[in-house]
């Protein structure tokens, strides 16, 4: 992916620089990140697996279930999510934007992460790491692979001198891993109980 | 330049899972809106010890028999499984699938959980429900022994295998902006217990019709009630 030369300048946003520092990068760059994200998701998966399920935890006022208190915050941590998608299109001038896009990209990733912590303590927490069925196996799966790849985002944004393409496809495989995680828990809940709080 | 805000963004994250997991862990369960639905204030049921039969394990795990596994290794059989506890005061039921079992505990008053899990090679399953129920159990011949645990109160129970229309059902539906959740147990002999929620508040419920399904309430409307695999 070609990067907009316009964009980098913009509040720091780490688009991987063209230009400078030798060609090619160390592979730690890669490789740590790389790492981290493996541990954070078989640590997270393996902590789910291991700890017995609490069945409990606290709850939000005002909301009727833990359930429905989750599938919210799941469901604000998406629409962040998508807001990230956007902004990331207009830092990098696929979409026409205002000179703060990348602002609200930096601030909406930290709004959908903060958003999304707590509905994964809870998970991992009170449910634990579950495969009964397929739903549930694909967003146990994926709920660990979510927090480890966020986080090689995360690490990846430190390092100068990526490809251009990594941090796109690395942030679109971030959003693509929350949308099944949704789709397999808040929308769910959502067919089954009912659009309540 | 090293940016350093994704490394704030993700150690905002990390301290907020450690703060909600002391809130967890500190909070104890009565905070917990996940609920089996067990009346606390006015426990219905006899405490277990009082009619305590002869044989009856203690009610931990060594309610299960030592190890005697299967000569063969491979996941018991699909199966339904219908009793009572030892007390006589509740039924559980539980139906295995592909490794994999879901087992419903019932009073038919006030008292029900909902438990899955996997079930090992040697029979042995260790089931968990919503707010912390359990149920340890063995498949000895052609029964399940075990243990339920639900609020910190263990019952032993043996429920023997049975078939078709004995077994565990389920209905769910919403009717008239009420959420109706049901759960029954038919037994081999065709009694049956039930316990139906009116938006989360249990009750005992109508009568199942084992055959079809059909459960027609109070105010005449009906459910149909499916029966339950994992």
């Amino acid at each position: 992916m070609s990067v907009d030369p316009n964009a980098p300048t913009q509040g720091g946003f780490p688009v991987p620089p063209r230009a400078g520092g030798p060609p090619r990068a160390h592979p730690a760059r890669y490789l740590v990140p790389a790492l981290v994200a493996a541990a954070v998701a078989v640590g997270l998966g393996a902590y789910g697996k291991v700890h017995d399920p609490e069945g409990t935890a606290f709850n939000l006022a005002g909301f009727s279930s833990t359930g429905a208190v989750k599938a919210w915050l799941a469901t604000t941590a998406l629409g962040f999510a998508v807001l990230q998608v956007v902004s990331a299109l207009m830092v990098y001038g696929k979409l026409p934007g205002p000179s703060w896009s990348a602002g609200v990209h930096r601030w909406s990733g930290r709004a959908a992460f903060l958003v999304a912590v707590p509905v994964a303590v809870h998970c991992l927490y009170a449910l634990g790491y579950q495969t009964a069925t397929p739903r549930v196996l694909w967003h146990s799966v994926l709920g660990c692979f979510f927090f480890g790849a966020f986080s090689a985002k995360m690490l990846l944004l430190r390092s100068e001198r990526l490809p251009g393409w990594l941090l796109p496809v690395v942030g679109g495989l971030v959003f693509a891993v929350l949308t099944v995680v949704w789709l397999t828990s808040a929308l769910w809940f959502f067919r089954t109980f009912g659009v309540t709080t | 330049m090293k940016r350093s805000g994704p490394l704030f963004t993700l150690l905002a994250g990390l301290v907020l899972a450690l703060f909600m997991l002391s809130v967890n862990a500190t909070s104890g369960t009565g905070s917990s809106s996940y609920t089996d639905s067990s009346s606390d204030p006015a426990e219905p049921t006899a405490p277990p010890a009082a009619s305590t039969p002869a044989e009856r394990p203690s009610p931990t795990r060594a309610a299960t028999p030592s190890p005697s596994p299967t000569p063969t290794k491979k996941a018991p059989a699909d199966a339904r499984y219908a009793g009572r506890t030892d007390d006589d005061s509740a039924s559980v039921a539980i139906t295995l699938r592909d490794g994999e079992a879901v087992a419903y505990f019932c009073d038919g008053r006030a008292t029900e959980s909902w438990l899955k899990g996997d079930v090992e090679d040697d029979g042995s399953m260790r089931l968990t429900g919503k707010n912390g129920a359990k149920l340890d159990g063995r498949i000895v011949g052609d029964k399940v022994r075990g243990t339920v645990e639900i609020r910190k109160r263990t019952w032993a129970f043996t429920a023997p295998r049975t078939s078709k229309p004995s077994g565990v059902y389920r209905a769910t539906s919403e009717v008239r902006g009420q959420q109706l959740d049901g759960g029954w147990i038919v037994q081999p002999d065709g009694s049956q217990v039930g316990i139906l929620k009116r938006d989360g508040k249990p009750a005992k419920a109508p009568r199942l019709d084992p055959d079809t399904g059909a459960v027609v309430l109070a105010d005449g409307g009906r459910l149909t009630a499916r029966p339950v695999v994992p």
